[in-house]
This record gives structure tokens, sequence and C-alpha cells, in this order.
């Protein structure tokens, strides 16, 4: 016997609590979200049933939809770039340093700090010379004045200004993954291979590599459905604006549900939101399983 | 592996890689210092921000320091911004939610783990799937629940989702320590006519504190800096907590450049001191928190 057997009054004792306040507050809002979806409704009024108008107006007429898709796309695509500069980072950090803790845990620094904190920062270095921005004063002192920018209010760079932010927060996280990850590796495999001639590259490509696989999954699926979240830093710093050049799914879904009102086509959007993390996790996750498999 | 390849490097190692090393090493040394001021500097900026007057500010030498040391930022923050008020709002909501996530997760990851019932990986898949869902998609209909039951508006409005949100990744932690623990400790404890509950309490709980301690951490961060829930559901100046507080701040106070930097700089402070105390923990409470597939 490995298992206790208890009555079922004590296992609900130990679970329901939780488990009836979970469901509460994270499964019975979406199942609402998805009613929700196919009313017209502002919250106020009488709600009108119209079945799949709202999504079928989001999917065709709706110029903001996909272009947000696009952006939050974009985002997830620049988030997993920024995993094998990490790698990169780790394995130098481990290789070429005799106590790399310090410099790891000083790229972790921003990671810690609330999002509001980190988007009035850099709303502060991305503000024009004029009222103290670090961005373009340095860009003045370096005798490229004609490329200052308000950074924040041109559509055209905005959304990358806002990337950079968060590919800059979050490269401290993903640099303590893999490096984790890196020194966990135990170091008479280097040894050996090292007898074997395998050095520097050559043993990064044979045993680093593959051995990292399981790591590289956690990493992929935070930076991937971290990026489909992003939502408060954008809010934070531009709100979507100017013009909806900085909208992603979250934030057209907040601005539609808490701005216009349109509670239902605002859960529209949530659904699909969620709907999208669901099923990409799915996908990353068959990815890897098979990836495991043809390796061992 | 590969023969050839091996002979290869075997014999390109002596003769190719030893010149290069200093000269590598140096490269390497510089991109990790790069990359350590600008993770870095934009925090110290700030810092230096704080303590110029508006002046020295808007006078573009973004690397001077403050001419005279101007304090007064910070008493202006102090007192324009209500700072221990936020400050003390932030500590009651993130300590109730944590104290809650712990009792609550470790009960589940107990059930989920140790007792003989047919629901158990149901319960287990169900948390699963609720790490995938992203806190803003239930705003809405959490807000109009809020409203209908009256507690919107106040901490426990909150406090509820808060905790709902952090308990996923929380027994997926303690449920993969508690598998380790051997059963053997169970046994001898029940032989001795000790109750689940007493068992759980007084050998379960103790022996999973290292796993606590790092949900302890991880709900810490998530908490103390989540600020959209704050901002949809809280309306009331005096229930406001940091994050929303610091928001609110620099939206009033647009053009006093200096406070603004004084109160960026209250705000990060709790965490950055909790960081220098406890960085290790916290990194390795944040790499467990990594795991979400």
């Amino acid at each position: 016997m490995n298992v206790l057997k208890v009555p079922a009054r004590t296992i609900a004792v130990f679970v329901l609590p939780c488990l009836l306040l979970y469901t509460a507050l994270v499964f019975v809002p979406i199942l609402v979200s998805v009613y929700t979806g196919t009313l017209d409704w502002n919250g106020i009024n009488q709600a009108v049933f119209v079945g799949l108008d709202n999504f079928k107006a989001l999917f065709t007429i709706d110029a903001v939809f996909w272009p947000s898709v696009k952006r939050t796309l974009l985002f997830a695509v620049f988030s997993m770039a920024e995993i094998p500069v990490a790698l990169c980072v780790a394995i130098l950090l481990c290789r070429y340093l005799k106590r790399p803790n310090f410099l790891v845990s000083s790229y972790f620094l921003p990671v810690i700090l609330s999002v509001v904190i980190i988007g009035q920062l850099w709303k502060t270095i991305y503000d024009p010379a004029s009222m103290g921005g670090m961005l373009n004063q340095i860009l003045i002192t370096l005798g490229l004045g004609a490329w200052t920018k308000s950074w924040l209010t041109e559509p055209d760079v905005a959304m990358i200004a806002l990337y950079f932010v968060a590919l800059w927060q979050y490269l401290g996280y993903h640099v303590l993954i893999q490096f984790t990850g890196v020194t966990s590796i135990p170091s008479e495999i280097y040894e050996a291979a090292q007898i074997d001639g395998a050095v520097g590259f050559t043993a990064d490509r044979h045993i680093t590599f593959p051995l990292m696989i399981p790591v590289f999954k956690i990493s992929i699926i935070l930076a991937f459905i971290g990026s489909l979240q992003a939502f408060d830093l954008i809010m934070v710093m531009t709100g979507g604006g100017p013009a909806h050049a900085t909208d992603v799914i979250s934030t057209h879904m907040y601005n539609m549900s808490f701005l216009s009102m349109k509670y239902g086509y605002g859960s529209a959007i949530a659904v699909f939101l969620v709907l999208l993390c669901l099923i990409s996790t799915l996908i990353i996750n068959t990815l890897f399983r098979t990836l495991e498999k043809r390796q061992s | 592996m590969n023969n050839p390849l091996r002979l290869e490097a075997a014999k390109s190692l002596p003769i190719k890689h030893k010149p290069y090393w200093s000269w590598k090493k140096g490269c390497v040394m510089t991109l990790l210092s790069v990359l350590f001021v600008t993770q870095v500097y934009p925090l110290l900026w700030l810092l230096l921000y704080s303590l110029k007057t508006n002046e020295e500010i808007l006078s573009g030498r973004f690397f001077s320091l403050p001419a005279v040391v101007q304090w007064h930022n910070y008493v202006n923050a102090m007192q324009g911004g209500k700072y221990f008020k936020y400050l003390w709002n932030s500590v009651i909501v993130t300590s109730i939610t944590m104290a809650a996530v712990i009792v609550l997760s470790t009960m589940v990851a107990y059930a989920i783990t140790r007792f003989r019932w047919r629901y158990g990986q149901t319960v287990m898949t169900v948390f699963l799937v609720g790490m995938m869902i992203p806190l803003q998609s239930t705003l809405l209909p959490l807000m109009v629940m809020f409203k209908h039951i009256g507690i919107l508006n106040t901490h426990l409005s909150l406090i509820l989702p808060y905790i709902a949100f952090s308990t996923p990744i929380a027994v997926f932690i303690l449920s993969g320590f508690m598998k380790s623990i051997p059963y053997e400790l169970e046994e001898s404890a029940v032989m001795d006519g000790a109750s689940v509950y007493r068992t759980f309490r007084s050998i379960i709980v103790p022996i999973s504190l290292p796993p606590i301690m790092t949900v302890c951490i991880l709900t810490f961060i998530t908490i103390w800096n989540e600020y959209i829930l704050a901002a949809t559901f809280i309306s009331s100046e005096r229930l406001k907590t940091l994050p929303f507080g610091i928001y609110s701040f620099v939206s009033q106070y647009s053009v006093n450049y200096g406070a603004i930097g004084a109160f960026l700089v209250l705000g990060a402070l709790p965490v950055i001191l909790i960081y220098f105390l406890l960085s290790e923990r916290i990194t390795k409470g944040m790499v467990a928190g990594a795991v979400k597939g």
C-alpha cells in the first residue's frame, strides 16, 4: 500500500475549497464570456442575442483586429528569437566567468519590477529631448540629431519601441532560465568530450543543445504565451494608440469592453484569445513531444 | 559521435585556439559588460533623474550627477502621492493572497499526490489548463460578477482572483515535490494513529517548506506587481495598490519630473530591497515558475 485511502469527506475538505474558488473565478468567467460573446450588450441596456454576429464582424469587418493579431504574433516571434541570444549569453557566462551569478542576477533585475515602473521609466527615456528623454539626448550628443523622434507617438516606430522594452525586460528571465539549464549539465560530460576532442562550439552542438531541449520548451512556451498575453506594458505606455498603431489582441479587447462599452464584442475577442492560447500551447507541446521521441 | 569530426577537432585544438584565447575573452567580456550597462543603467539613470531639478533634467546632460541632491522630490512624492497608503494596501492584498494560496494549494497538492481517489488526475489537469488562461480575458465577466455581489471596489475583489490565478502554478510546483516524499514517512505516522490532518500538518507541510518558499516568492512577485486588475476593479483612492498608485501619481504630476522619478524609485524600492536580500531564492523561484507546459 503506498497511497492513502481516505473517506470522500476528507478528500472534499482538502480539495473543494481551492477547486471551487478556482473554478468560480477562472472557468466560470470564461464560460460566461462564451455566452456574452453572442450578445449585443453594453452592460446597461437589455442584451440582445445575435448568435455568431460578433465573431463574424470581428473576422471580416473589424479593421483593427487582424493587424492587432499580426502584431501579437510578431511579438511572439521576436520573443522566441530572444531565446538563442539568451542561450549564447548563458554559455558565455558559464565558460568565461568564475562567478557568473552576479551578472545573472543583475540582468534579471528588470524582470521583478512592476510593468508600471518599467513602462513609466521607458516612457521618460523615450520622451522628446526637451522633456528630458534620455534616448533623444544621447542621439543629439552623438550628433545624430536627425534621428530623434517622438518614439511613442509616431505610428511607424511606436510598436518597435514597445517591442524593445518588452524584450529588454524579459532578456534577463531567458538568460536566467538558459543559465540554470546550462549549469545543470554535469561537467563530466564536457570533460569526457574534451578527451574526445570536442570543445567550444562542437561540444555545444553535440552536448549542450540536445540536453537543453526540455529547457528550450519551457522558454518557448513562456515567450510565446507571454507574448500572446502581452497587455499591461502596452496599456501603461500607449494604451494601443496612436490611432491603434500599437493595439494587440488584449488591448483591443480591453478598449472594446471598457472604453467602447461593447461587452458582447469584447467577450468575443476574449474567447478568441483564450482559444489561441490553449491551441498554441497544445501545438508547442505536441511538437516537442515528437522532437523528444525522435531523439530517444 | 562521428569520428572524422572528432579527429579534426583534436588536431586543431592546441594550435588554433590557444593564441586567440585572450582576444576572445576580451570580446566576451565587452559583450557581457555592454549587456550589463543596458540592463542596469536605465534603472540607475532613474535614480539620478529622481534627484535632479526640472532644469537639470531638461538640460540634456543625461549622464551628469545632480548639482545639489534634490531630496525634496522625495518629500513631494510622499506627500502628494500617499505612498505609504498604497504600500500598505499592497502589503495587505499580497500577504492575504500569499497565505491563502499556500494553504489552499498545499492541501490540493497533497490530495492529488497522496490520496487514492478516482478524480485526482482530472483535478490536476483542470489546474494545468488554468495556467494557460490569460488573466485579462476574465476581466469583464469578473467585473460583472463582482458588481452583482457588491464587492467591486474592495480589496476582496482583487484578492479572490489573485488567489484563483496563483493556485495552478502553486499546485503544480507543490505536487511535483510531494510526489517525491517517501511513503514510509506517512505510513509510520498512520501506524502511530495520526489522522490524515495530523499527518498533513506535522509531516507533509514541514518537509515541503522549500517548495512552499518557492510558491511564496512567485506569488509575491506576480501579485505585488499586478496592475491591470487593480486598475479595473478599484476606483477609490484609499484602496489603490502600489502599481496602480504609481500610475495615477504619474498621470497627475505630469510636469514635476523629479517627483515622478522619485515616486518610481520609491515604487521599485520594496521589491529591490527584497531582491538584494533573497536574490538567490528569488531567481530559483522564478525559474521554477517558468515551467508552464
